[in-house]
């Protein structure tokens, strides 16, 4: 799967970050770039930190350090997509999708209606993350799938610089969490955006990523997939071998992995 | 301040019944009408926000700014939206700095609310029997100034809804997702809170402390019930919140009923929510 290229300079920078709760060190002076343009992936074992990094940059956790934003000297504040980790919906609530789609947007209260534009505008974002035809659908109705990909059209539809995921495919099937990231790869090519996103699954960072912050409360390496997912940082950071990714097999500038559907593709091909 | 007699008369004329034809009937109506809509409208946000216990610690301290304006002689009518709306705010304030859990919040403020309204009322007798009308709520003795009060709260609040159902809802759903997206989330929790209190004291009037909570929830629940989207859950709330406070007004008039007005309001809320759980159910069975 080719990679687009990324641009040398940074959207985003962490210096020295750390974030302290109740008593416990989450985050010790994090360090870290998300280059702008690429795909950043954050990987981590449970508890790393990786969800209060990304709270630290939404501005939900108090830090300590600096995280900085090009374009924030000329006030120009980078516009924010947020895709969480899992919404928990409340199941009974009568809101339709189209509805949720325009919360956010149409400041007519939603008892007259959704306006035209707002609507063709809805009905768009659904289409490019091929949700169409489920507009009218109640938003504690859909699937776990279908939910991440109406949560992924709600943050497009911030036209976001940075496009934060907090494990978007968490409970999706294997299958399902590489479609999600084909179709993110497909819009991050049309729509330009940057795309820092937290991940569990090495098999899709070392397939979707262009840049990787690997996180164990610190930073333990940082780089293009092929330099960062050595055997010796994610015994570093997972604290054994970890032998999905095998960073050996990773072509230059090109991302692929040791996950048997990867494995079946290149076998066919 | 303007006369509401034509007010009056236009609202005896619309509803030409014969208990209709009084003052203090058609001054309830008037209260009522205020009243019903606004519950119903803020219910819905206390229904989908699971805000009921909030409600209910604001509805108590009602109890307590009537003790304390009775105490320090100032008229209750300001002491109660007063105290009421400190204790809201600061439970909001709390709950956004608070690592504890929303509703234990609201329990450690609704206890230390009802235990100083007690310590405050235990030291006078009096004071304990006109807290009580405040228990049961007497919407047949209010007054044109509290009418006035009420289409006040009425504009400001219809302001708020309007500007701000959207948002609400997005915020409702997640208020992490709405930040990120640059809505406002501490000014609309604040304003929420804030009308929420003083909507829950006036209620206080018209259905008293012990059933203030029902008023906003009931007709909330049974137009979450009837409707299909968050738009029409809206409309459908107000239906059932006006149509529950004028059935009741007039039921509890008549004479084979003589019931308590409040108490009446209540029940037609709650057939109508029977109502909406039996087409709920339906609608569930067949799978649409």
């Amino acid at each position: 799967m080719s990679q687009t290229n990324i641009a040398t300079d940074a959207l985003v920078t962490f210096r020295d970050v750390t974030v302290t709760l109740g008593g416990n060190t989450i985050l010790d002076r994090v360090s870290a770039s998300v280059p702008q343009g690429g795909c950043t992936a954050i990987v981590g074992p449970n508890g790393a930190g990786k969800t209060t990094l990304l709270l630290a940059l939404l501005g939900k956790v108090p830090y300590r350090g600096q995280i900085s934003m090009s374009g924030e000297q000329e006030k120009n504040r980078p516009r924010f997509g947020y895709v969480p980790q899992r919404l928990q919906i409340d199941q009974g609530l009568p809101i339709t999708v189209l509805e949720f789609m325009v919360t956010g947007q149409q400041r007519m209260p939603l008892w007259f209606g959704v306006r035209r534009r707002h609507r063709d505008r809805a009905m768009d974002l659904l289409k490019s993350v091929r949700m169409d035809g489920l507009e009218h659908r109640r938003l504690g109705a859909l699937s776990g799938g279908e939910t991440q990909r109406v949560l992924l059209a709600l943050a497009l539809g911030q036209d976001p610089d940075l496009l934060i995921l907090d494990e978007p495919a968490a409970g999706v099937d294997f299958q399902g969490e590489h479609l999600f990231c084909d179709l993110l790869e497909n819009l991050r090519r049309e729509c330009g955006f940057t795309q820092l996103m937290v991940s569990h699954d090495l098999g899709t960072v070392t397939h979707h990523a262009t840049h990787v912050i690997c996180l164990n409360r610190e930073v333990a390496a940082e780089g293009p997939p092929r330099e960062a997912l050595t055997h010796e940082n994610l015994a570093a950071i997972f604290g054994l071998h970890m032998g999905l990714a095998d960073s050996r097999s990773l072509a230059d500038g090109e991302g692929s992995c040791s996950a048997p559907c990867c494995t079946e593709e290149h076998d066919h091909a | 301040m303007p006369d509401l007699t034509p007010v009056y008369d236009l609202l005896s004329r619309l509803i030409p019944f014969e208990c209709m034809q009084v003052r203090f009937m058609q001054r309830a109506l008037l209260g009522l009408l205020l009243i019903a809509p606004m519950s119903a409208a803020m219910g819905v946000q206390v229904v989908n926000f699971r805000m009921a216990f909030f409600a209910d610690a604001i509805s108590h301290s009602a109890f307590t700014g009537v003790a304390l304006g009775l105490i320090l002689s100032i008229d209750p009518r300001w002491t109660m939206p007063a105290f009421g709306l400190l204790v809201g705010l600061g439970i909001m304030w709390t709950q956004r700095r608070s690592s504890l859990a929303n509703d234990t919040v609201i329990g450690v403020f609704f206890s230390g609310v009802i235990a100083f309204g007690i310590a405050v009322v235990s030291r006078n007798k009096n004071v304990a029997r006109n807290v009580q009308r405040f228990l049961y709520g007497d919407i047949l003795t209010i007054g044109d100034s509290d009418i006035w009060a009420m289409m006040a709260l009425f504009a400001a609040l219809l302001a708020f809804q309007a500007y701000g159902y959207n948002r609400m809802l997005y915020l409702g759903l997640s208020p992490t997702l709405a930040e990120a997206h640059r809505v406002r989330v501490a000014v609309y929790q604040f304003l929420y809170a804030g009308l929420l209190s003083l909507v829950v004291i006036f209620s206080v009037w018209a259905v008293g402390v012990l059933l203030v909570t029902a008023m906003l929830i009931v007709p909330a629940a049974a137009g979450r019930n009837f409707a299909r989207s968050a738009g029409a859950m809206f409309w459908l709330a107000l239906v059932v919140g006006i149509t529950s406070a004028v059935g009741g007004l007039l039921i509890s008039a008549q004479d084979w009923a003589r019931t308590a007005t409040g108490a009446t309001v209540i029940l037609v809320a709650f057939a109508w929510f029977l109502l909406s759980a039996a087409v709920a159910l339906a609608r569930t069975k067949r799978g649409t």
